[in-house]
């Protein structure tokens, strides 16, 4: 579980002002607001961010210390980091993605599989890519409470009983 | 043009045969499909199918708001990954 989390990225300068482009990467994008104060990726600026109005693909929002244009044309490209501590708490079989990410993901007789390298969701139900050990490929693992019976974050391990024929093709 | 309501939804037979099997035999598995064109029946609820995306088999829990759709609305055949952030994920 990594402690910072990316929300969004800065776009550029939007207008003269000194306005930046914002594109959110949170679940309701503009909660990015809600993280604030936001990092650069190497903890050497911090951001208060204040969302003006919608622009296309994003929020033009003000940044503290950011007042002219060229100043805001400079963070073109940053990335937004939030404290993982930030975000609020889940209720019972709720998990944030970039919680479950990175997870080692073990069978029922405590083999390894492999580790989660992402959370999908295509309309039906939740699905935990795994990356399987010693293999290129990936397979997918539905999230549900038969096929992941144990998600444990502190330990850092899940524990999957796949339905039969999950892992055939890979 | 809407499909005629006369003949019914669409579904291949072999999903059909696949999912009544797998229903009669209680076991827990990915029913694996092709057929991303067949229309999600009532029958189907409560059941894992396997759809091919072209590439690989995306498992796909069927429950009751799916039901009249096509399996293929749930098997994207194009990667988009976007970004975790705060985004949930929910054990049912």
């Amino acid at each position: 579980m990594s402690d910072m989390i990316c929300v969004g990225v800065i776009g550029g300068a939007f207008g003269v002002n000194g306005e930046v482009r914002i594109k959110s990467y949170t679940a309701d994008p503009e909660a990015i607001e809600d993280y604030a104060p936001l990092q650069t990726e190497d903890g050497s600026k911090t951001f208060d961010i204040q969302i003006t109005r919608g622009v296309k693909q994003g929020f033009a929002a003000r940044l503290s210390d950011v007042r002219t244009k060229e100043e805001a044309d400079a963070l073109k490209g940053v990335r937004l980091f939030a404290p993982r501590d930030r975000l609020p708490n889940l209720p019972d079989d709720e998990y944030y993605h970039a919680d479950l990410i990175g997870l080692s993901v073990y069978d029922t007789g405590g083999q390894l599989i492999g580790k989660v390298r992402n959370v999908l969701n295509h309309g039906a139900s939740d699905i935990l890519e795994i990356a399987i050990d010693g293999k290129s490929g990936t397979t997918l693992l539905p999230f549900t409470l038969a096929a992941v019976p144990t998600v444990d974050l502190t330990a850092g391990r899940i524990v999957a009983d796949p339905p039969d024929g999950l892992f055939d093709d890979e | 043009m809407t499909r005629s309501v006369w003949k019914g939804p669409f579904v291949d037979a072999y999903v059909l045969k696949k999912a009544e099997a797998s229903r009669e035999s209680g076991r827990n598995e990915v029913i694996k499909i092709w057929s991303r064109r067949s229309t999600i029946l009532p029958q189907f609820v409560g059941l894992t199918f396997g759809v091919y995306n072209g590439q690989k088999h995306v498992p796909v829990l069927v429950s009751e708001d799916m039901i009249g759709q096509k399996f293929g609305e749930y098997s994207p055949t194009r990667t988009y990954y976007g970004h975790a952030a705060d985004k949930k994920a929910k054990r049912k």
